[in-house]
């Protein structure tokens, strides 16, 4: 049975609905219909954190809870799951995030503070301790230009002093069981021509996939509903992978890592931690924790940006990935990006899952350059895989990103330093070999002058930590 | 002590702190929506500088949901919103000057199909060529206002006679407000043509004043109030009014309500932001130091008008010596008109621009000496009973920088730091380090002298309590609550009593902007004449009614005390209401001893200064630039404290917004003059893990005011944001090159190491 209309706990309320616009955000449902005006707008691109919220989902039984931007979450992305909102958790007492930041003077102007407030009880739901990281990388995608930062910090690392539970901990049970009582089926909302298609399942996927046309799909929405909220486009008709299971999920089998296309980039990193810590702490500066909660790898290689961060490391890697049409086949990453913002991906065709070797005797790791340290897009991204047999370099693959018009390998640099030894020398050498391989732009980001040197001075940093066993950076 | 000062040394939080974190603090955008509103967006050029060739609106008014589109033609009265001098048409009729520069308006049933609407303008231009440099204006002599020149000494004997003479370039760069709520304005039509205005501005008073002339009706039939607004930071002081008029102009062209919300990119495209200055030098100065003698070249990029940039320029002069006496100067003040969007007021007004020039000179110095900053600076340093004229021949009578420069020195164990910098320096060659400490001197009251002026309205109701609004805007700074407690103060009241709301031009007149960190001097003063007036009521009553014959009577504790009687407040109140005393009064303040000469720029354009110092220790990476600020000391002078975690809060958050300008926030144009740092995406505002770990900051326990404000208290604003400059010369003195330019973005730090 398809149903016809969506399910979520808004609140405390079960809610249905199939009549809205298909590409109305959670914000602006918020805001404009609910007149649920706690939750501001401050950017409506995902970068300041003003709309923030928190969702909770089942999880074998358990709650899990996620901060998210309601200002590039559509409406209908929030089937089975339950909306927390600023004006809710501190109904009838405020809720301990909330007297820490009165008593802490956490608010100034005010117009950031309820983004902070959702995105502390994020932290707090998840019993996160309150150290100085664990803080900055909670409120990295929330911005306030008052209070300069400390007392919200403060606020955050006192929070638990006011108790560790709360009402939603006292009715978890009530809600597992309103959760628990929605529709697991597919749904296909249809309106005013736009459709919005959730499949249950991969079978179901794949076949209506096939009946549907002029759709796009939908993963995170990190991407694409910047379309609607920033160039006012209209998307006709949506398929929604976030909460497919069948493209949720991590499994190691083989010597490989293989990754569901739809799995938030949040839960892959503990997994990365053991195998490639480099590119795990890598994903800590991706976006925000809002992002990176609902934000894909799928997402991120099939919008084919020049500037993602996870192409030139999975290029680095020698990933493939598994792109399901009517049939499925496997294609090289080498392979998968054609031109700017072209990719090999044909009608109807989705990414299923990212293939990851595990590379048990090769140096791995990666560097993201940019402007500010957190939540910023790369000026410069360098990955480096380096297999290395008694000071002989037997294999290597340098992968940049941000410095052509897709991710891409520095051939000549590679075939320049595979088989010799790796000492300073060559890396010297390969210095100067990288500005023939690549030509890269100047823009707000950065100059080509400074992308040049900055790939050339990370080849040296590569070498150095290599050589030394050791990371020299600043932080 | 007295009782004045305790009561202001007791912790109160921000008067909407509970509303703000649970959602309920409304601003513009949250205002009940009136019936029948409609949603209006702005259409605006696409090319820097040209003419319309042609334009057709027709497919705009087509579009889904349209109601209405307008353009300069729906003007009644004049076509500009410049606060000050005119050149800010609303709508461009023919000329482009600038990228973003609104065309026209429309009005739809959603913000999202007006939005949408827009798209579908066909506009044609000829294009011209823009001035989009500063060096490129002065050039051309491309200037939006007279060129200004400050004198004092002889420069060029003094500069001749020196041991030692540097010269140079200098840059800084310019800043996006970025308050986090966008602008707004709401207008909703009232009988008699009338409107009534909801604006996110800081300046309610000109919003009505420029409203009503660009609808040709007398200021009487404006009305403009807010409760509060997402931070202001000098974005709002005059970058309102244009979405204020549009707003105004739809609602009077189709009889609706109309909101106007802009998008974010929108707003960071259409709005003025932090002049970015360019700075030629020449210094004499003796073999320690001591400056004798600055020849300087000051030029600014204003943009297309005039808005704000003389009053900003003018600060910048005054600020050049920041807390250093400087015997001979020639200072020429150029105010560039380039073809970008009009540059306006940002916390500091100038000031900022004008210290960053002196504090990188005396690094430069500190360089080719091979002489400690912090003694180059202390050499400089104005003294309390010599060296204490400034160049435009103000006195400066509350000199405590030596003091807390002392102290901070002390406290921060700068000595002991920077040696240890010296010996990392030495062992590392990837990772370097860098120290600095600088000063922060900073002038308070509008240079503008009759803007030195303000209002409140005091009503005592008949249960004691009591109602207040002033002319001033709360933006975050805390303006309500301290002025709040000033209020219980004086009534001996507790804050619970008083209540503040929304700024109203229906209930305080012909208010100045809510800037330049004078906000609580004057609406406290105002407040306290107002409340004085009742008191001085109330007093009559109680001489009359107690046969009371002395003088002293004093407001403590919900009491009223005279002679050896003590009355309940609420009591009395309701007892002069029955013997017709009247229970409410309007207040007014104006700034005493302030005077300049417009033409010299000389006089005392200043009250009073508050000073600070900070200590900022960095790291950087010399492979990439990336770089850390790893800790940070500040010692900063608010006189004695209404609201110490309020002005605490002001410290960190001036300071945090000062670090962003110096080093992640980059406003960038393309060839063409398109703005291409347009939203948070590509324009990066400090975050969390920006801020040191360790960020001591401290309030000056022997802070006074030698003028006689509210509890002695001083502005605390703007100061601040200069603090910063510390950062940027502790990152100058990492790199070890002059020629390190603002923002120190990695890039900007990497090319300065490359020469
Ligand atoms: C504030 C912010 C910060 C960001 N920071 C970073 C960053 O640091 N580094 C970085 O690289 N990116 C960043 N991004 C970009 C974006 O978040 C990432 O690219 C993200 O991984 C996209 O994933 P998604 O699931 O949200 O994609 P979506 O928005 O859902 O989709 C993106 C595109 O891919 C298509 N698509 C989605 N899934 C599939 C699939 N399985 N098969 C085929 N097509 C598919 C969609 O149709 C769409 O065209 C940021 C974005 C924001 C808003
Ligand atoms: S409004 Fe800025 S992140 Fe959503
Ligand atoms: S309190 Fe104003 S933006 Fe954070």
């Amino acid at each position: 049975m398809i149903k016809n209309e969506i399910e979520f706990i808004l609140n405390d309320n079960l809610i249905k609905i199939k009549d809205i616009d298909t590409n109305v955000t959670v914000l602006n449902y918020l805001r404009s219909n609910k007149k649920l005006t706690g939750t501001k707008e401050g950017c409506a691109s995902g970068d300041c954190g003003a709309c923030t919220a928190v969702t909770a989902e089942l999880n074998n039984n358990k709650l899990t809870y996620k901060s998210i931007n309601t200002c590039i979450t559509f409406l209908y992305n929030l089937h089975g799951k339950q909306l927390i909102t600023v004006e809710n958790i501190g109904k009838d007492k405020l809720h301990p995030v909330q007297q820490s930041m009165i008593d802490n003077d956490g608010s100034q102007c005010g117009f950031c503070t309820p983004g902070f407030v959702m995105a502390m009880f994020g932290m707090y739901k998840n019993k996160i301790k309150p150290t100085n990281n664990n803080i900055d990388e909670y409120l990295a995608g929330n911005l306030c230009r008052c209070t300069g930062y400390k007392s919200i910090k403060n606020a955050a690392r006192k929070m638990y002093s006011y108790g560790r539970n709360d009402k939603f901990t006292k009715n978890k049970k009530i809600t597992i069981k309103l959760l628990k009582s929605i529709n697991k089926n597919d749904v296909i909302i249809d309106n005013n021509k736009k459709k919005f298609y959730i499949p249950s399942n991969l079978n179901n996927l794949i076949k209506e996939t096939q009946k549907l046309s002029k759709f796009k799909f939908l993963s995170g929405g990190t991407d694409l509903t910047l379309e609607v909220t920033k160039q006012n486009k209209e998307i006709n008709s949506l398929i929604y992978l976030g909460n497919n299971k069948d493209l949720n999920y991590i499994n190691i089998k083989n010597n490989y890592l293989h990754v569901g296309a739809a799995t938030p980039i949040n839960d892959l990193i503990p997994k990365l931690k053991n195998i490639y810590p480099s590119f795990a702490d890598m994903f800590y500066r991706y976006g925000s924790i809002q992002i990176r909660n609902v934000a894909t790898i799928g997402g991120n290689l099939a919008s084919a940006s020049p500037i993602g961060d996870c192409s030139p490391a999975l290029l680095a890697l020698n990933s493939s990935l598994l792109i399901q049409g009517k049939i499925q086949r496997e294609v090289h990453i080498n392979k998968f990006f054609k031109s700017y913002r072209k990719t090999t991906l044909k009608n109807k065709e989705f990414i299923k899952e990212i293939k990851i070797p595990i590379f048990k005797n090769c140096i791995f790791k990666c560097y993201k350059i940019s402007k500010r340290f957190d939540d910023d897009i790369s000026s410069v991204f360098v990955a480096f895989l380096l297999n290395l047999k008694k000071n002989l370099i037997i294999d290597m693959n340098i992968a940049f990103g941000g410095m052509a018009a897709t991710p891409k390998l520095a051939s000549k640099t590679q075939k320049f330093l595979i088989g010799k030894k790796f000492n300073y020398n060559n890396i010297h050498i390969s210095k100067k070999i990288i500005e023939n391989d690549f030509n890269p732009l100047s823009d707000m980001r950065a100059s080509s002058q400074y992308r040049n040197i900055v790939s050339q001075n990370l080849l040296e940093r590569f070498y150095l930590e290599v050589k030394n066993n050791r990371s020299e950076t600043i932080n | 002590m007295n009782n004045k000062i305790k009561l202001f040394s007791i912790k109160k939080e921000h008067e909407s702190a509970s509303k703000h974190v649970s959602g309920k603090a409304k601003y513009a955008d949250d205002i009940h929506e009136p019936k029948n509103l409609l949603h209006a967006a702005i259409g605006y050029s696409q090319i820097a500088k040209g003419k319309i060739k042609s334009i057709n609106l027709k497919e705009v008014a087509k579009s889904e949901g349209v109601i209405d589109v307008i353009t300069y033609k729906d003007i009644p009265g004049i076509n500009d919103v410049g606060p000050v001098f005119k050149g800010d048409p609303i709508f461009a009729k023919k000329n482009i000057e600038y990228f973003g520069q609104p065309i026209f308006s429309v009005a739809a049933t959603t913000c999202e199909l007006a939005r949408k609407a827009l798209r579908k303008a066909k506009i044609n231009y000829l294009k011209e060529k823009p001035i989009l440099e500063i060096k490129d204006a002065i050039k051309k002599k491309s200037f939006v206002l007279k060129t200004k020149v400050i004198q004092k000494g002889n420069v060029n004997k003094s500069i001749k006679d020196s041991n030692n003479t540097i010269e140079g370039e200098l840059f800084s760069g310019g800043q996006d407000h970025f308050y986090l709520e966008g602008q707004i304005a709401l207008t909703i039509p009232k009988e008699d043509n009338n409107y009534l205005i909801y604006s996110s501005t800081q300046h309610p008073s000109e919003t009505q004043q420029i409203v009503a002339k660009v609808l040709k009706q007398k200021f009487n039939s404006i009305n403009v109030r807010i409760r509060r607004i997402g931070g202001g930071f000098g974005g709002k002081e005059t970058q309102s009014f244009i979405f204020a008029a549009i707003s105004a102009l739809l609602a009077r062209k189709t009889g609706n309500p109309i909101k106007l919300r802009i998008d974010r990119d929108d707003d960071m495209i259409i709005t003025g932001k932090r002049h970015d200055f360019y700075y030629k030098y020449k210094v004499g100065f003796s073999n320690k130091g001591k400056i004798n003698g600055l020849d300087l070249l000051l030029a600014s990029r204003c943009g297309i008008s005039p808005d704000l940039s003389g009053a900003i320029n003018d600060r910048a002069i005054y600020h050049i010596d920041n807390s250093y006496f400087i015997p001979n100067i020639k200072l020429v003040s150029y105010r560039c008109k380039t073809n970008t969007v009009s540059n306006t007021a940002f916390r500091g007004f100038g000031g900022p621009q004008g210290m960053f020039c002196i504090e990188n000179i005396i690094e430069n110095i500190s360089k080719y000496l091979n002489i400690e900053a912090s003694i180059i600076r202390k050499n400089n340093f104005y003294q309390k009973n010599k060296n204490n004229i400034t160049h435009y021949n103000m006195k400066v009578e509350d000199n405590c920088i030596n003091e807390i420069f002392k102290d901070l020195l002390k406290k921060s164990n700068y000595k002991k730091r920077k040696k240890k910098i010296i010996e990392f320096n030495k062992k590392n060659t990837i990772l370097k380090k860098g120290i600095s400490i600088t000063p922060v001197k900073f002038g308070i009251s509008f240079t503008t002298t009759h803007l030195n002026q303000g209002g409140a309205l005091v009503h005592i109701y008949t249960d004691g309590s009591v109602h207040l609004n002033h002319g001033g805007i709360e933006m975050g700074q805390g303006l309500m609550t301290k002025i709040a407690q000033i209020a219980a103060n004086e009534l001996g009241l507790s804050t619970n009593e008083i209540k503040i709301t929304s700024t109203d031009t229906e209930k305080v007149p012909n208010t100045s902007a809510s800037a330049a960190s004078a906000s609580t001097d004057i609406n406290g003063g105002a407040v306290v004449n107002a409340i004085n007036k009742i008191k001085n009521n109330l007093a009559l009553f109680i001489t009359k009614n107690y046969k009371y014959k002395g003088k002293a009577i004093k407001y403590k504790n919900n009491k009223v005390l005279f002679g050896n009687k003590s009355i309940d407040f609420k009591k009395l109140i309701s007892l002069a209401y029955l013997n017709r005393i009247s229970l409410s009064s309007s207040g007014f303040y104006k700034t005493p001893k302030i005077f300049m000469n417009k033409e010299t720029l000389k006089g005392r354009p200043f009250l009073y200064f508050s000073y600070g110092a900070a200590v900022s220790e960095v790291i950087i990476d010399t492979l990439t630039g990336e770089n850390k600020l790893i800790q940070v000391d500040i010692l900063h002078d608010v006189g004695k404290s209404i609201n110490p975690s309020i002005d605490l809060g002001q410290i960190e958050g001036g300071f945090v917004q000062g670090l962003g300008w110096l080093t992640t926030e980059q406003v960038s144009w393309n060839v063409n003059g398109n703005l291409t740092t347009h939203s948070p995406s590509t324009y990066k505002i400090p975050v969390s893990k920006d801020i040191p770990e360790k960020f001591n900051v401290n309030i000056y326990e022997k802070g006074f005011n030698i003028e006689k404000t509210v509890n002695r208290s001083k502005a605390v604003g703007e100061p601040p944001l200069m603090l910063a400059l510390s950062t940027f010369m502790a990152l100058k003195n990492a790199v070890n090159n002059n020629n390190l330019k603002a923002p120190a973005t990695p890039e900007n730090i990497l090319m300065a190491l490359q020469e």
